[in-house]
């Protein structure tokens, strides 16, 4: 049968005729070839329009119909039904030509308008030819719902559908649900108040057991197709179980604070929470960040956010708790620690770090370690024994760990005291042995045996120790040996080496103190040996160091401190040569350096400056220039390696050495190192030896180190405060004796140096809330939860954000105390607010205080509504709730109280708005016309606000006691990343748009995909429910038909030109081409194929085409568009 | 002699190029009529072939309109034309086609303004360079 063409076009009103000249058209489509009948109508859309379509096929016969009128995403739909109705494949016989939108609506003239007209006519006429019947597949329809966002709308809407009995999963991003409603206190122009009726439906939604409600959860991605969506939520984990009771036990024993988000940050809450008393669920959450750069940095991973904390909330014995979690030496290390933790502080960004060492030495100041209570330990067996050589802090660590796991260690220590290097290499000043010796002690209470002057080596071998019994060995020997400077005359008499110097005297032994002292080096040693010698008698201690002052790697405080009391140190010099007299030292010939090239530490490399020699008159030199190990202990033992620098070989993760069942760590497999790494290496080894005893792997299951920077915000407006200084003798009263130079904080200083910490982690981890828990149902532990679901519709229900004014610096907003934005004055008089719903003014120092009622308020409508340059558009809920602000100060504040509205328009356009608009008016509020211009504040913080009255045309200053900013309702920020997971799109204002303004505005270009809510527009309450239960309504009719069609056009390959080359596979971002090994040709998956046609911009054969937008018909186009070009 | 007045031959995408033209119109927004629209699903499916034959039917210009990278209704569609425009730019300077003459434009569903900015500066751009040079080939098969 011949093709027989109807042509159809619209004139829409005058819409489409004011400037296509439509009959010209009909004629010029008549002349053409195929075309039987060509007509032109008012309202091709109308039924009669549709009826003369259906009737002109029947009555003509025709094969194909193309209707030129508005855009085909309007009506294209009607037309293919008609088509349909009078019994033609739709697809195949019909096409739609856009003569309004692309052709009337945008042409200025009208003879450019019809010829344009044309020219798309009759591209639509040789296009329709070539179309081909296509036949919609259907699908049935998932019945369940997703709803994301439980405000009002989400709660609206999942209550709806729940009610008709199907499943609804709302998911909410916060912990609760209630959205901006419940922020609110009450409710324009009824005044009812929100909670009254806002939590009735919360309780519903929480209750309701078609409702899966899921709080703190995002939807992560969607994928499907109307009717069968598959959506990937992510449930972030709130540390809390179900079986909470919403008691708050917890937060009243925890110790971190926060700005409550749903106060607007107008109150604090703690880091476990609960948003509000009626938040649904009732269940408190833990806001927990990444750990802290404290945490992560600390080499044994001491929960330091957690141990601050606890001392700012006065709970010492806690913090020590929690310090000796991880480490049993808190008052040695907070005495000598150099304090890794303190470098990558957050609070540097605001003054300084937090002083974190001497707060760990200030918790283990104030508990009394004799009664300090010993935990309950199940012993295991007898035989359980494990061997440890060296009572240093790596070796004591290690046992404490072991002993706490039940185990039964025996250090080995060759020394008469325990302690290692903490003991023999740290004077008593710095470190008494007091302080030691009761950390010791404590950790022997544990059922640690500890051994002295037991040497284990040539006559009883490492080895040896595992046929005495013992199952495991840790080795934590330490680097005692000292380096040599390599110069001449270096065993004269008078030379003794830092390490030997500062361990006879830590052992009472008699020791010769020159009177002229010259210690080489820039380490602790060689503070800690000229600082020795001073107390020792010396007249004249000078330390000699081949770099410069920035390169010393002692810590600062203690170079300062030698330097008070009288200390010398010279620095770019170095020994070449020790000289003596009758074999005793005289003196010391050094070079002058100078900083060359960086070498590989990073540091600058000194270079001796030629001719520069010269002598020091000493009789005593300290070189104190770094240590080494001494491997003696390993005689008699065969299967340990050792390193070229002599350190020992093990596993950088489980400590192992090549031996198996011994372990090693601490400075005798690092290096000479800090004694925190130390700590952490026995600590380490102290699991990877109760694995190895279980006979489990050893390096898996170990407990991962902290890592990530996602940290709580530091606030903005934070105070400056400088960090806590250590009190000190003075030098008069310490440089002759031993006493202990640094006293340690004050219980004020402490706590309130504790204080500065900025709680990077959130939540510190101090597991208080643990304790509080009657019902159990705290878990630190718990992980983030995802989780499928299936549904047949979605509604997206995510609100808006409430402008932040404070970058319209013109109103002072978050400088001047008593300028509140609309949602933080909404929280002042909601009952459950920072002020139990008064009405007060912020106190002028603090803003967390709040003092009293205001006598005088100016409210200040659209600010960033209707400004050009915020947001164009109005708001829409700003002028309400601004009367409602002006009847709750009147009613709250006394009816003395003047309020002025500042107001560009009033829109009082819903049901009772105008009537309620007249009775705020009655009681006395002043309106005036003009926008306000600018607020300041003098300095008893009364604020002056100028603005023009346009209704008098004067320039006006109001002077008042506070100010409320109605600000604007803005898209929320991560708008443009929903909109690309549900596929949906954007407007110009921001907001999720509609598929048609007036007639379609709940639908989205992703059809079961629906909107709802301040998501898609500013919206007051009653609009939102409305649109809400309009949703709930579209998404109900979609399961109650249970199928839907999907459109036809969706990619195929010719199987017989397809070449096999798979180019499309890689293509598909669907996934819905799968190669067919047997017949060497790749196929669609038409249940998957979206129809976008990837797959047929790239075939090189022409195999892959997308039905509807084939090669021919799209070349059909294209030559109807060009047939006047050319020849 | 009148002016010349080009022949521009449009590929917008469904979602987003396509709507915008439509906003164009619902906002009155007039541009040159030399700009004619083809209606795609995806401009990932504008194949090299379309392009060419545009060209070859005696096309001044050819426009290719889609979504902004990340905002393509098929994922990543509108990424895979621009990979294959940037290789078809350099295979039709060859054919003394420049790519004055060829261009691929991210016009968003709510941008009708910048949709009727491109139609203009195109057209006046191609009026500045005259006809195409394939405008007097004739039209051939391919």
């Amino acid at each position: 049968m011949s093709d027989r063409i109807g042509f159809f076009i619209c004139h829409c009103g005058i819409n489409i005729a004011y400037r296509v000249r439509v009959q010209e058209v009909a004629d010029y489509a008549a002349t053409f070839p195929g075309v039987v009948v060509s007509k032109d109508y008012l309202f091709m859309c109308s039924d009669p329009g549709q009826d003369l379509i259906e009737r002109e096929i029947k009555n003509q016969d025709l094969t194909h119909v193309v209707v030129a009128s508005c855009t085909p995403r309007m009506h294209e739909k009607t037309f293919r039904a008609a088509c349909q109705r009078a019994g033609l494949n739709p697809y195949r016989a019909f096409h739609m030509v856009c003569v309004r939108e692309h052709g009337s609506w945008v042409t200025e003239s009208e003879d450019e308008a019809t010829a344009k007209a044309i020219t798309l006519v009759r591209a639509g006429l040789m296009r329709v030819t070539n179309q081909i019947a296509l036949f919609p597949s259907k699908f049935s329809v998932n019945p369940n719902t997703l709803v994301v966002g439980g405000g009002i709308a989400g709660m609206q809407a999942a209550l709806d559908i729940a009610s008709s009995g199907n499943k609804v999963y709302l998911v909410e991003r916060q912990p609760t649900v209630g959205g901006h409603m419940l922020q609110y206190d009450k409710t324009f122009p009824t005044l009812d108040c929100a909670a009254c009726i806002g939590t009735p439906k919360m309780v519903a939604v929480g209750q309701d057991k078609n409702i899966n409600l899921m709080t703190n959860t995002e939807v992560e991605s969607v994928s499907g197709f109307v009717g069968n969506f598959k959506v990937t939520v992510n449930q972030r984990s709130r540390y809390v179980k179900t079986n909470c009771t919403g008691c708050g036990d917890c937060a009243k024993v925890c110790p971190v604070e926060s700005p409550n988000e749903w106060d607007v940050g107008t109150k604090m809450r703690k880091a476990i929470y609960i948003s509000f008393p009626q938040a649904v669920p009732v269940r408190y959450a833990i806001d927990k960040k990444d750990r802290g750069p404290c945490v992560q940095n600390c080499p044994a991973g001491i929960n330091i956010q957690g141990f601050v904390a606890l001392i700012k909330a006065g709970k010492y014995q806690e913090a020590l708790n929690v310090i000796m979690e991880k480490m049993p030496l808190p008052g040695s290390l907070g005495r000598i620690c150099p304090a890794p933790c303190e470098g990558n502080c957050r609070r540097q960004e605001v003054d300084s770090p937090l002083a974190i060492c001497q707060l760990k030495r200030f918790a283990a100041d104030q508990v009394d370690w004799d009664t300090l209570p010993v935990p309950e330990i199940e012993k295991k067996s007898e035989t359980e024994k494990v061997a440890i050589i060296g009572a240093g802090p790596a070796g004591l660590t290690a046992a404490y760990f072991l002993a706490k796991k039940g185990y039964h260690p025996t250090i080995f220590e060759s020394a008469p005291f325990a302690g290692g290097m903490l003991r023999a290499g740290i004077p008593d000043y710095r470190l008494p042995p007091a302080v030691l010796e009761q950390e010791i002690n404590y950790i022997k209470k544990l059922g640690v045996d500890i051994q002295l002057n037991v040497s284990i080596g040539k006559d009883r071998p490492v080895a040896g120790l595992l046929q005495e019994g013992f199952k495991a060995v840790f080795l934590g020997v330490g680097a005692q040996s000292s380096m040599k400077l390599k110069i001449e005359n270096e065993d004269a008499e008078g030379v003794m080496h830092g390490i030997d110097y500062l361990g006879l005297l830590n052992r009472r032994q008699p020791v010769k103190t020159g009177k002229k002292v010259a210690v080489v080096g820039g380490g602790d040693v060689a503070i800690d040996s000229a600082r020795e010698a001073l107390r020792q008698g010396a007249s004249a201690v000078k330390i000699l160091y081949r770099r410069s002052r920035e390169e010393m790697p002692a810590s600062k405080h203690e170079i300062q401190a030698a330097e008070e009391e009288g200390i010398q140190i010279e620095l770019l010099v170095a020994p070449v040569a020790v000289l003596t007299q009758d074999g005793k030292v005289s003196g010391l010939r050094c070079l002058k350096m100078e900083l060359g090239e960086p070498d590989a530490s990073g540091r600058r490399r000194p270079v001796p400056v030629e001719g520069s020699e010269f002598e020091v008159e000493c009789d005593m030199i300290i070189p104190a220039i770094g240590q080494r190990i001494n491997a003696g202990f390993l005689e008699g033992t065969e299967g340990i390696k050792l390193t070229r620098w002599g350190t020992i070989v093990a596993d950088p993760v489980t400590y192992q050495t090549t031996f198996p069942g011994i372990f090693a760590g601490g400075d005798m497999f690092t290096g000479p190192s800090i004694a925190v790494e130390a700590v952490a290496a026995g600590q380490q080894a102290a699991i990877s030896i109760e694995k190895y005893l279980l006979g489990e792997d050893l390096a898996e299951n170990r407990p991962a180190r902290p890592t990530g920077n996602k940290w709580k915000a530091i606030p903005k407006k934070i105070e400056s405060r400088s960090r806590a200084k250590m009190p000190i003798l003075p030098v008069a009263e310490r440089v002759n004796n031993y006493n202990e130079v640094e006293l340690g904080f004050t219980e004020e200083q402490a706590r309130a140096e504790a204080a500065r910490c900025v709680d990077c982690g959130g939540c510190c981890e101090c597991k208080l809330c643990v304790e509080a828990c009657q019902a159990g149902a705290v878990d630190h532990e718990m992980t983030d939860k995802q989780e499928t679901i299936d549904v047949g519709s979605i509604i997206i229900a995510t609100g808006f954000d409430p402008m932040n004014p404070v970058k319209m610096t013109q109103y002072g907003y978050g400088k001047y105390r008593n300028v509140f934005t609309n949602i933080e004055f909404e929280r002042l008089s909601n009952a459950t607010g920072p002020t139990a719903g008064k009405l007060l003014k912020r106190d002028l120092k603090d803003p967390m205080k709040f003092t009293e009622a205001p006598k005088s308020v100016a409210i200040l409508h659209c600010i960033g509504s209707r400004d050009k340059n915020y947001h164009e558009y109005c708001s829409r809920t700003c002028c309400m709730y601004a009367l409602k602000y002006a009847h709750l100060l009147k009613d709250k504040c006394g009816h003395d109280t003047e309020v002025y509205n500042f107001y560009i328009d009033m829109r009082c356009f819903g049901k009772g708005y105008e009537e309620f608009y007249k009775k705020v008016q009655a009681e006395g509020v002043k309106m005036i016309r003009g926008k306000a211009g600018s607020i300041t504040e003098d300095e008893n913080g009364i604020l002056t606000v100028k603005g023009e009255d346009t209704l008098s045309g004067r320039l006006i200053e109001v002077p008042v006691e506070m100010v409320i900013l109605c600000t604007a309702m803005e898209p929320r920020p991560d708008a443009p990343e929903v909109m690309r997971k549900f596929g949906i799109g954007i407007g110009q204002d921001g907001f999720f748009q509609e598929q048609h303004p007036k007639l379609a505005p709940i639908s989205t270009p992703t059809s079961g995909v629906f909107l709802a809510g301040a998501c898609q527009g500013p919206k007051d309450i009653p609009d939102t429910v409305a649109q809400a239960k309009g949703a709930a309504a579209e998404a109900l009719a979609l399961t109650s038909a249970g199928q839907v069609e999907i459109p036809p056009m969706i990619s195929s390959i010719d199987s017989d030109i397809c070449v096999g080359c798979q180019l499309c596979i890689g293509l598909c971002a669907y996934s819905a081409i799968e190669f067919n090994r047997y017949a060497g040709i790749s196929e669609v998956n038409s249940a998957i194929c979206k129809g976008c046609g990837s797959c047929s911009g790239i075939c090189p054969s022409g195999a892959a085409k997308v039905r509807h937008f084939t090669d021919k018909q799209i070349f059909a186009e294209i030559d109807g568009l060009l047939l006047s070009q050319g020849a | 002699m009148s002016e010349f007045e080009p022949q521009i031959v449009a590929f917008f995408c469904n979602w987003c190029t396509f709507t915008a033209a439509d906003l164009a119109g619902t906002s009155r927004l007039s541009y040159p009529p030399n700009l004619k629209i083809i209606r795609v699903m995806c401009t990932g499916m504008v194949d090299p072939k379309f392009v060419i034959k545009a060209f070859l039917n005696g096309a001044d210009g050819v426009l290719i309109g889609g979504c902004w990278p990340g905002d393509c209704h098929y994922i990543n569609g509108n990424l895979k034309a621009r990979r294959r425009v940037a290789n078809l730019t350099e295979v039709l300077k060859q054919y003394g086609i420049g790519e004055d003459r060829f261009w691929l434009r991210w016009i968003a569903a709510s941008e009708g303004t910048m949709l009727q900015e491109v139609a203009t500066e195109m057209t006046e751009k191609l009026k500045q360079l005259g006809p195409g040079p394939l405008r007097n080939l004739g039209q051939m098969a391919i």
